[in-house]
């Protein structure tokens, strides 16, 4: 008796706190949350492993696209396996992938759907950008395999910034996005799942949490994640701009910079070689304005819409940069290249048992290197001739029998060779900035 | 600044027989008249804020009060200048009575320190060469007994004691290096073969690896180090070659250079496939711009394979050749030439080099504490520039060498080894131009320095909040 009373006082508080379990929208929006079950390989230890992970993902248009985290279903995904609402399992493909901001965009298999007459919901997106920080929201999706769970909490800050160079499996996220933090429990396989009001309306992508933290999760906002869906339909990735400036905010230096309070942002470093660096930009420098619009950047929140208005850019514009450099102030034009990730493109020698990677711009910048030749060793295989001669992960290599080695392909070229005759390779690669010679024994 | 044999032969000779006269005297007797050639030097290394008190064996090599302290005796951040109050302790003496000595400098090419007893402190010190054997670089066979001094610390009056064991192995590291099968003598001691002949120079615990079986973490690799007594040990040939190379100096110059940075040697496969037989290479990574091996048309990842027409020994572990070749360039003079053959792109060829003189070291650097901020600056020298990958021939702005804890610099997220480009927005061109700007800044009473800095090729606003 005294348990129902309990129970019924319970049901009271929650129902005058907020209208969820009763609104339309928001069991509409439940009919709309999918699980993900995804089998992708990876090139590790210089083999082709297979793995498998379990996200979260809602259906966001009548012909069956589904947003999701770009760390939930990745480039290499082989099979993507979504359960409906109604626990139906359909295959899904992927349309678009974005790390920049870690979402990806799926679309149910029409011919199946069509073929079983299978029935789905369709979420709503809300406004993100005019939520308050102490707002009811509901995060639903398949926290460690628990299908179709809903949890409860609050905006704790609508505009949390935080750049992750690795956040994505080893690429780069955050930096073009701020991030709704909410203390609505986000567990491991809450990824790619809603952040939703109490009407059912998505405001944001429930992306990550602290580990060993309480309750500090934190999901895309549903501005930036229907700017870029819309993107990655039409064209399966996002272009960006980079020019190469890293930005820092200002917050209490106007003074020595002798600024007015809320203008210009400061130019912590400029990647070596870089368009900016080209321009003669420096570290140090105080930009005021891009294409004659004023910048404030006094706080970190401010800087990836900063970031962001050089990214939307088309590549290859020129951008006229307002820098104050002392007491001057110059305009120095800057064409945009395409804005490329650290992390290239990746295969497999597995005769060798060597997993390589291509070097790219950015990580060739950030390891000083003298160019972006050569091919990166990610992984090598105990026991295989990679590994016998004393490769390891992180040489680059730069000739294999005297043909100099710039790509990926120069490479399965010479594997190819070798695997019509198998003789011993001399390989040249650079570990750190020492250069060393291996022999590859069949 | 060369060793030459015929400086000491003639004293040798008139020693040998004296050694064999007391062959048959009791090893205690032995180890009592050799004491005279040990002493323990203690010497303080001054810091910006405290001082450290160091103790370390040397070993009397003149009758001029010259004592040699192994490299590492010395740290090598610490500069000449910080090393004081040199104290020559004679071991199983009471520890209040000790003679004085001053810093002469360490040699590039034995890597040595020279310190020298004032006169006043000289008497009863002998040199080693009066035990040297008859022939000084016989080298000792294997399984040979041998015998060392080995000292307690100074709470024991650096008490003698005696250590003795039998030769090992022995290697070219590319010193001539023995290892014993246990503890042989004192780091820096000397070690004597039966009938009492100076052989060699304890070195360093031989890293042993040893398993640690414990009930918490079983099997766990472990290399052990003694770090008073040595197992290894530097042979007598490696001692002599200091005598004829006291240096003038503090930094030994001059210092030959041919200016390479990273030299790889090649494995035993690389090497058959290249078809080097019983001899090895090595790969140049890079040169260093302007440097002597640079304009002797050296490029990178060419294979050193002979020095003066001599090919490199296959010394081991392959890493020794690299050092081999340092220390071949060390033992000439700057002018000197030496020719190398390269092989390039298969091809053999043979390019001659003439040796320049060092440029810099950051031991050499100028510098200056400033208390204020809490931060050394140091002089930009060619191998900082170096190492942070930028162009060597533009010696701009200083280095961090020191950041006081808590200070304003500290606090505000310097670190050692930092690169300090511009001062209060303004770029620092040299090393006095710093220390003007921070001179100017101190006084100026302004809240906060901010300063450009480069750490790791990437460049970040500093702002230096100055107490008030």
């Amino acid at each position: 008796m005294t348990r129902l009373v309990l129970m019924l006082t319970a049901g009271v508080l929650l129902a005058t706190s907020s209208q969820a379990e009763t609104s339309r929208g928001f069991k509409k929006l439940l009919d709309a949350v999918v699980r993900i079950d995804v089998r992708e390989f990876a090139y590790e230890a210089g083999s082709k492993r297979f793995q498998s992970g379990v996200g979260s993902g809602v259906i966001v248009s009548h012909d069956g696209l589904i947003l999701t985290n770009a760390h939930v279903v990745g480039l290499r995904a082989v099979d993507i396996n979504v359960t409906l609402a109604n626990l139906e399992r359909v295959s899904a493909e992927l349309v678009g992938w974005d790390h920049w901001t870690d979402l990806a965009l799926l679309r149910l298999d029409q011919d199946e759907i069509a073929k079983k007459g299978h029935k789905f919901a369709v979420a709503r997106f809300g406004d993100s950008d005019g939520i308050a920080p102490g707002e009811t929201v509901y995060a639903v999706g398949t926290p460690h395999g628990l299908t179709r769970t809903v949890t409860r909490g609050i905006i704790s800050n609508p505009r949390r910034f935080f750049a992750d160079s690795r956040g994505v499996k080893g690429y780069e996220t955050g930096q073009f996005n701020t991030w709704l933090q909410t203390d609505a429990a986000i567990n491991p396989g809450n990824s790619g799942g809603p952040l939703v009001t109490s009407d059912g309306r998505i405001v944001g992508i429930n992306s990550r949490g602290y580990s060993g933290a309480d309750n500090l999760g934190f999901a895309i906002p549903s501005s930036t994640a229907r700017r870029v869906m819309a993107g990655l339909a039409q064209d399966g990735a996002i272009q960006r701009s980079y020019i190469g400036i890293v930005p820092g905010a200002l917050r209490d230096l106007e003074d020595f910079y002798d600024l007015e309070l809320n203008t210009g942002m400061l130019i912590n470093s400029v990647d070596p070689g870089s368009p900016a660096a080209e321009a003669g930009i420096r570290g140090g420098d105080i930009l005021l304005k891009i294409n004659g619009s004023s910048v404030d950047g006094r706080f970190p929140e401010q800087l990836p819409p900063i970031k962001n208005r050089i990214a939307v850019s088309p590549v290859g514009a020129s951008l006229t940069l307002s820098i104050k450099r002392g007491d001057n102030s110059t305009d120095f034009d800057v064409a945009t290249e395409e804005l490329v990730s650290r992390v290239g493109d990746e295969s497999v020698v597995e005769i060798w048992g060597l997993s390589i990677r291509e070097v790219s711009r950015p990580f060739a910048r950030e390891n000083q290197l003298p160019d972006d030749d050569g091919v990166l060793v990610i992984g090598v295989q105990r026991g295989f001739p990679a590994a016998v001669a004393g490769l390891s992960t992180g040489d680059v290599i730069t000739k294999i029998n005297d043909t100099p080695i710039a790509s990926i392909e120069d490479v399965l070229a010479q594997a190819e060779i070798y695997e019509k005759s198998p003789d011993k390779v001399l390989l040249e690669a650079r570990r750190k900035f020492r250069v060393s010679l291996y022999v590859l024994k069949p | 600044m060369k060793h030459s044999s015929a400086k000491y032969s003639p004293t040798l000779a008139a020693i040998c027989g004296f050694v064999n006269a007391v062959a048959a005297a009791p090893v205690a007797d032995l180890l009592e008249e050799r004491l005279s050639s040990v002493v323990v030097v203690e010497f303080a290394i001054e810091h910006e804020l405290d001082r450290t008190v160091n103790y370390t064996n040397g070993i009397v090599i003149d009758d001029d009060g010259t004592v040699i302290l192994e490299s590492s005796a010395i740290s090598d951040r610490a500069t000449p200048d910080q090393l004081v109050d040199f104290k020559i302790y004679r071991p199983g003496n009471p520890t209040t009575q000790y003679a004085t000595a001053d810093y002469v400098g360490q040699d590039g090419y034995t890597t040595w320190h020279f310190v020298k007893v004032r006169p006043e402190g000289r008497n009863g010190l002998r040199p080693i060469t009066d035990f040297a054997a008859a022939d000084p670089a016989a080298v000792p066979a294997m399984g040979e007994h041998l015998w060392g001094i080995g000292l307690r610390q100074k709470d024991e009056e650096f008490a003698p004691y005696f250590l003795s064991s039998q030769v090992s192995l022995i290697q070219r590291l590319p010193q001539l290096t023995g290892i014993a099968l246990s503890s042989i003598a004192g780091r820096g001691c000397p070690i004597f073969n039966e009938a009492g002949e100076f052989i060699g120079v304890g070195a360093s615990g031989f890293g042993q690896r040893m398993m640690i079986y414990s009930q918490r973490r079983r099997g766990e690799m472990s290399v052990l180090i003694n770090p008073d007594e040595a197992a290894g040990f530097r042979l007598a040939a490696e001692v002599y070659p200091a005598i004829g190379r006291i240096p003038d100096n503090p930094y030994g110059r001059p210092l030959p250079w041919f200016g390479i940075d990273g030299l790889d040697p090649v494995g035993p496969e690389v090497a058959e496939f290249l078809g080097l037989g019983s001899t090895t290479g090595l790969v140049i990574s890079e040169l260093l711009s302007g440097s002597p091996a640079e304009q002797g048309g050296l490029l990178p990842r060419d294979i050193i394979i002979a020095l003066d027409g001599v090919p490199f020994p296959r010394l081991k572990p392959d890493t020794v050749v690299a050092a081999h070749l340092m220390r071949e360039v060390l033992k000439r003079e700057p002018g000197g030439t030496m020719t190398l053959t390269v092989m390039r792109d298969r091809v053999e060829l043979e390019l001659p080099i003439e040796l320049g003189e060092a440029p810099r070291t950051p031991k050499e650097a100028d510098r200056n504490y400033f208390e204020e901020l809490g931060i050394t600056v140091r002089e930009t020298v060619f191998s900082d520039v170096v190492a942070r990958r930028e162009d060597p021939s533009n010696l701009i702005g200083v280095i961090a060498h020191f950041i006081k804890p808590s200070s304003p610099a500290g606090t505000a997220g310097l670190r050692v080894d930092d690169w300090v480009k511009e001062i209060d927005g303004v770029g620092v061109e040299t090393y006095e131009q710093a220390l003007e700007l921070f001179a100017e800044a101190e006084a100026s009473g302004r809240p906060e320095v901010v300063m450009l800095v480069s750490r790791g090729g990437k460049t970040s606003v500093m702002r230096v909040k100055v107490d008030s």
